[in-house]
């Protein structure tokens, strides 16, 4: 068939599936679409008509007793989290308030001692400064959550006051001016952000520490002496006065601050480096992942639509026609997908527009969706019914939410957050540079994995699978098998399967991050090898269940062993990948290495992986010769000794 | 027999039709074990938010990292009013150097993580702070920095209350309180209460839906159950699983020593909420032509109702919160009647639906 034919096949199936998705929207339903959106409306409306806009999840979960000709009662009635109540000491025993603010004097009903516990459960935090109020709170922790808000609201009361004073000199007796400087730390922890503009970086802070203190001409009006500024010129690319420039991380995008309602404006206007001391703020990039955040919103529902109409190819086999056409399966597949992924990358460019993103937003969200596309694909291919497709829905949407969207908290921290194609369009709304390495270290795994899923979910596109109910692991088995023809093949599947254990791993870490450490780094080590001893193992059972392959020793042998090898070879590939696209992050590591590292034991610690690696998939594959059991019990054998192999090796560097 | 007999025994006939039928649907589900993927996906979420706290709180408060200490160079004119301010500081110690040059000396050496520059000029003081570039410890010093920065800025107010027309208040003092108490109870809580109301109400549209699609109704017509009974089983299950999920969380949440107050109103606020998603559920993929727009409709119409609750003074999120919280009010407790309320409404509306469709045209 020709390649021109494929592509008028893929068209067309596309063009069908538009206008199918079209007529299913018929009248009764935006019917109720419409009926919605009024009752939504009107929620919002009577809410707007009573006088309250955009309220805080946090509203009034703080009770404080104070009176309200009370100094602070403003305080506490301007802030959201904080609710004025009468003051009554009893109560702040009782638990019905969590913080007393009260004349420090005998009247009425409070009496205070100062500076001590009175005895009775309440913990006295002392008098305000030469006023005569007092503060005290409920001996729990969330009397002691109240007064650090409580102390942080009146921050904020002061800065308001002060906004208003005419003296500027003496309602803003400081300015601080923030400015970043690469340190290179003993632990050898230090990464810049980008891999690319990090040279300039470094030279003009050479110089800094030389002594030209205090001698350049000062141009800003608001500067004093700024010694170390003075060769800072040329660091940035859209700069024109010398001002602000050597603070590279925190530039505000300014169309952002103007968005975002009452409770978003504290959060979003973060990453200030000039002003008073109130106005600087850490390198946390709140706005810019707000607004990264809103690209994930459209997947949701796309892939809801996605998995519904490839789930719907399944049941009472309507897809039966489809399938005896003379049209191969990876183009139905691709005809079917094709509006999704166009309905994404028009989503996509949308967003990106909207939140002043650039090409680059664009380019690594589209991994995600397929990522997204792709993982609903194979959900959609091996569930029962649609009550098992929402689930894997929701599964899938949960787990490549959070898998792109907390490293990418971590942005300005770590270049490893560039594990998440979200970082990404972080540093792009930060205006970040970004270099190519940085961009295929962030987006290969998705693309690669996207790939991987694809053609496994194509691989049961066929009627055998199609349109019988079995269990999801035999369809996963199936799949898997769909795919293996010889024995290299087996190799190859091993080294496939590395971007998807570099997630589990990533994940099993992440979720094992709470326990203690002592209970943690085993766990850990003992969690990477089962996961690693699967990914070697899985296939080969698939192929021997399926009788591909027969149940020989030998066979099983070589199996393994091709196994391992393939699995080596991509864990080295993917190691030769980062050092060539993320030479910083390496820089780390190195430091790590001991110092004297003879040939014989480099040539030790690039073989041991190899043997490991062949011998425990060996030992997968020799149980996997029999029923499922022994497969267990082989596998569970063999992640003991790699367990064991990774605790030698870490107990050695450490 | 009597007349009023006869209309019990069939009421009880009806009742345990539908609790049959609810008790098909649970059976289906348990089958299909994707009850246990959700209960995993919400134990991720409740990991996850876990990592997160944690997280966030190491980078912004020290004091949860035991024994840590930054070290800080001072240097200029202002020296000795930015080291008065650093006494009070358990985290933050200065030294002073001499010269700039030998502050960034030992800035570059490692030995301290700030530089503190001042000067003075025009009456104020100027500070040049200086962090360490893209690494761990970066949000730490900066947020300490501005601590030591803002007690600074108090001294220089007090000294020049004088020509200030309104002299700031004082601050109470620090006892080092976890600036994310309120994250377990406003965000996490919420979206555990929450989360498996929505999918209660997802699988109920895909349980009508599909049996719409793949003609099993039809079957069940020949039993002598009408589509009101079919539905009302169905919701019965999805309704009642919604919030025994959340409470467990909010069980496995006090296990973890985050203190729970009023479950039982809790309970009745996820049942509230239950209850009108469902009856959302029900009405939609009653009324949409097939499954796949009625579940777009239901996900982008319940989060939509959801986003405009929260303009409403006692949002669930909110109401939520404050229950669990122990802030509770009088107006929380009446939200959590009015919720009640309105879901009666709700199943009132979805079941006379139910009642007016006419099966055969489904």
């Amino acid at each position: 068939m020709s390649f021109r034919s494929r592509l008028r096949h893929i068209w067309r199936i596309a063009r069908w599936e538009v206008s199918l998705g079209s007529t299913s929207l018929d009248r009764r339903t935006l019917l109720a679409g419409v009926a919605l959106l009024l009752v939504a409306g009107g929620i919002v409306g009577a809410g707007l008509a009573l006088g309250v806009e955009g309220l805080s999840p946090t509203q009034d979960i703080y009770r404080v007793g104070i009176d309200d000709d009370s100094p602070y009662y403003d305080v506490v009635a301007d802030d959201a989290a904080l609710s004025p109540r009468e003051p009554d000491r009893e109560k702040l025993e009782t638990g019905e308030l969590d913080l007393l603010v009260a004349p420090a004097g005998n009247s009425g009903t409070v009496s205070l001692t100062l500076d001590g516990n009175d005895g009775e459960g309440v913990v006295e935090a002392g008098r305000l400064g030469q006023s005569t109020v007092s503060v005290a709170h409920a001996p729990t922790e969330k009397g002691t959550a109240a007064l650090t808000t409580f102390r942080a609201a009146v921050q904020g009361y002061n800065d308001r006051l002060m906004a208003l004073e005419p003296n500027e000199t003496a309602a803003y007796p400081v300015s601080v001016r923030l400015q970043y400087r690469p340190q290179s730390s003993p632990t050898g922890t230090r990464g810049g952000n980008s891999s690319d503009t990090d040279a300039g970086r470094d030279d003009d802070t050479e110089t800094e520490s030389g002594d030209g203190a205090n001698d350049d001409e000062n141009g800003g009006s608001n500067e004093g002496s700024d010694g170390d500024q003075s060769t800072d010129d040329g660091t940035s690319d859209e700069s024109t006065d010398d001002a602000n420039l050597d603070v590279d991380d925190e530039r505000d995008d300014p169309d952002v601050d103007d968005e975002g309602g009452s409770f978003l404006d504290g959060l979003l206007s973060g990453g200030n480096s000039q002003g008073s001391p109130a106005e600087i703020s850490p390198p946390f990039p709140f706005s810019s992942l707000v607004l990264a955040f809103v690209f994930l919103v459209p997947m949701n529902f796309i892939i809801q639509a996605y998995g519904g109409t490839i789930l719907n190819e399944r049941i009472n086999r309507r897809g039966e026609l489809l399938l005896v056409a003379p049209i191969r399966r990876l183009d139905i597949v691709a005809g079917k997908t094709l509006p999704y992924l166009l309905a994404a990358v028009v989503a996509i460019t949308g967003i990106s527009l909207g939140v002043g993103g650039g090409l680059l937003s664009v380019a690594a969200v589209l991994p995600i969706a397929l990522a997204f596309l792709a993982s609903t694909f194979v959900g959609a291919m091996f569930a029962r019914s649609f009550k098992e497709l929402t689930f894997v829905t929701v599964t899938v949407s949960v787990f490549l939410t959070t898998y792109v969207f907390v490293p990418a908290i971590f942005t300005n921290v770590t270049p490893i957050a560039l594990i998440s194609p979200l970082t990404l369009v972080v540093m792009e709304l930060q205006g970040e540079a970004v270099g190519l390495g940085g961009y295929v270290f962030a987006t290969a795994p998705f693309f690669l994995g996207s790939a991987i899923l694809f053609l496994l979910g194509v691989g049961v596109y066929r009627e055998e699978d199609m349109f019988t109910q079995k269990a999801v692991p035999l369809k996963f088995l199936d799949a898997i098998d769909a795919r293996l023809r010889g024995p290299k093949s087996v190799a190859i599947a091993s080294a496939l399967t590395i971007p998807f254990v570099f997630i589990g791993e990533l994940l099993a870490i992440a979720a094992l991050y709470v326990l203690p450490i002592e209970i943690t780094v085993p766990l850990i080590l003992v969690v990477i090898a089962a996961i690693e001893e699967v990914a070697k193992s899985i296939h080969i059972y698939a192929g021997i269940e399926s009788d591909r392959f027969d149940r020989s020793i030998k066979t099983a042998l070589l199996l393994g062993g091709l196994s391992g090898l393939g699995f080596f070879v991509g864990e080295k590939f993917t190691a030769i990948a980062q050092i060539v696209g993320l030479p910083e992050l390496v820089l780390g590591q190195a430091t790590l290495t001991p110092a004297g590292v003879t040939p014989a034991t480099t040539l030790a610690l690039f073989l041991g992986p190899l043997v490991l690696h062949t011998v425990t998939a060996a030992v997968s594959a020799l149980g996997a010769r029999k029923e499922f059991r022994w497969y267990l019990v082989a596998m569970l054998a063999a992640t003991l000794v790699h367990a064991a192999y990774n605790f030698a090796v870490v107990s050695a560097y450490v | 027999m009597s007349e009023q007999s006869a209309v019990e025994r069939l009421r009880a006939r009806l009742r345990s039709q539908r609790l049959t039928i609810a008790k098909r649907e649970l059976q289906v589900l348990s089958r299909e074990k994707t009850i246990v993927l959700a209960l995993v996906i919400q134990l991720f979420v409740a990991g996850f938010s876990g990592f997160l706290v944690v997280g966030l709180v190491s980078l912004y408060d020290p004091g949860s990292v035991e024994g840590y200490g930054i070290e800080a160079a001072v240097t200029g004119e202002a020296s000795d009013e930015m080291l008065a301010a650093m006494a009070d500081s358990d985290t933050l110690s200065g030294t002073e150097y001499n010269s700039t040059a030998a502050a960034f000396v030992a800035f570059d050496e490692g030995r301290t993580q700030a530089v503190f520059d001042t000067s003075r000029r025009d009456g104020t003081i100027e500070v040049i702070l200086t962090a360490p570039e893209g690494s761990i410890e970066t949000t730490l010093v900066v947020a300490e920095s501005q601590e030591v920065l803002r007690a600074l800025e108090r001294q220089q107010r007090t000294e020049r209350a004088a020509s200030l027309e309104v002299v700031p208040l004082d601050l109470p003092p620090d006892r080092g309180g976890n600036p994310y108490f309120d994250f377990t109870y406003t965000v996490l809580l919420p979206l555990l209460v929450f989360l498996p109301v929505f999918i209660s109400g997802s699988i109920a549209v895909d349980s009508i839906t599909e049996e719409v699609d793949r003609g099993t109704l039809e079957l069940l017509r020949v039993a002598p159950v009408s589509l009101t009974q079919i539905v009302d089983g169905k919701a019965l299950a999805m309704i009642a699983l919604a919030p025994l999920q959340a409470m467990t969380w909010l069980a496995l949440l006090s296990l973890n020593g985050v203190g729970i107050a009023n479950g039982a109103w809790l309970f009745a606020l996820a049942t509230a909420a239950s209850v009108v998603v469902v009856a959302v559920a029900v009405g939609i993929s009653l009324v949409a032509a097939d499954r796949r727009s009625a579940q777009l409709l239901f996900s982008v119409g319940v989060l939509l109702l959801f986003a405009a609750a929260s303009f409403l003074p006692g949002s669930p999120a909110n109401t939520a919160a404050l229950l669990a919280i122990d802030s509770a009010t009088r107006s929380t407790y009446a939200a959590v009647v009015g919720y009640l309320v309105v879901a009666a409404a709700a199943a009132g509306v979805a079941r006379w639906l139910a009642g007016r469709v006419d099966p055969n045209e489904l």
